[in-house]
């Protein structure tokens, strides 16, 4: 620290909790990053049935009702629950919403250019042609693995 | 005089698994809240319907498919928790115990499930 007295008086404009609410952007903004609670939901969600099949009884050969009731717990009464589906559906929509917002903000957060001997860049489409395409993919893939397997 | 020594930033990191996580949110997790949905909808038995015992069986049992769903968990509870600790300071909360919270409750989370995945698969071998 130096020993001269310092005259600064930098002025810090007050910011109150409920700044965003002023805005319709700004609540959009608060809106997309409350997709990132509902998708720690979705991670709970999955985290809780692994801890109930792991609670099942797994040592014998042939399993009953009985034996994996943990397990049949979660899958029937904790996700048929009508408030766990109404969150789900929630969570799906937040998720598409993140999707779409997410692929926007790609292309300006990562610049693809054409060659390597000019700055022309990638235009924003063909990005977003390849994440929808990849984001289609994985759909199909984990939708037709779970409908499909037994 | 308090020498000035050069740090490290821990940001990559977490940026890094924020950037994937972001990825899979939105490549992965809109078909897993489908099926959960559809699962709820038709309630499983022991070995039929969707997400029955005997396919979560299948699936845990799967050294690939575990691991897959694995990394799921990880990523997205780093993913989910490093944007929460971020907005606490739009909420004006800036308090360095989020962190704490924050990164620590998704690092527990990735351990007790990754145990847990051990057990079961060490169990059904």
């Amino acid at each position: 620290m130096s020993e001269v007295k310092s005259f600064r008086k930098p002025y810090h404009p007050e910011v109150k909790a409920t700044w965003w609410k002023e805005n319709p952007f700004y609540i959009r903004y608060m809106i997309r990053e409350g997709t990132a609670v509902l998708a720690l939901f979705a991670t709970l969600e999955i985290a809780l049935g692994i801890f109930l099949f792991a609670m099942c009884d797994l040592d014998s050969g042939n399993q009953n009702a009985d034996s994996v009731a943990p397990y049949l717990w979660w899958v029937q009464s904790f996700l048929g629950n009508p408030v766990v589906i109404a969150l789900n559906v929630l969570t799906l929509v937040a998720q598409l919403f993140h999707m779409v917002t997410w692929f926007n903000l790609m292309p300006k957060a990562v610049r693809v250019f054409m060659n390597k001997n000019s700055t022309e860049l990638l235009p924003d489409y063909v990005t977003k042609i390849g994440l929808y395409a990849a984001a289609i993919g994985g759909f199909v893939v984990v939708l037709g693995a779970a409908l499909l397997t037994k | 005089m308090r020498p000035i020594l050069p740090t490290r930033s821990d940001e990559p990191i977490f940026w890094l698994m924020f950037g994937t996580g972001g990825m899979v949110a939105a490549w992965v997790l809109p078909a897993v809240m489908v099926v959960f949905i559809l699962a709820g909808i038709c309630s499983p038995d022991v070995t039929t319907g969707l997400l029955s015992f005997a396919q979560a069986k299948a699936i845990l049992g799967n050294w690939f498919l575990a691991l897959v769903l694995f990394g799921i968990v990880f990523i997205l509870s780093f993913y989910s928790l490093h944007r929460m600790y971020h907005s606490t300071h739009d909420f004006n909360i800036h308090s360095k115990i989020f962190w704490y919270v924050c990164y620590g409750g998704a690092a527990a989370l990735s351990f007790i499930v990754l145990g847990l995945q051990l057990v079961i698969y060490c169990k059904l071998f």
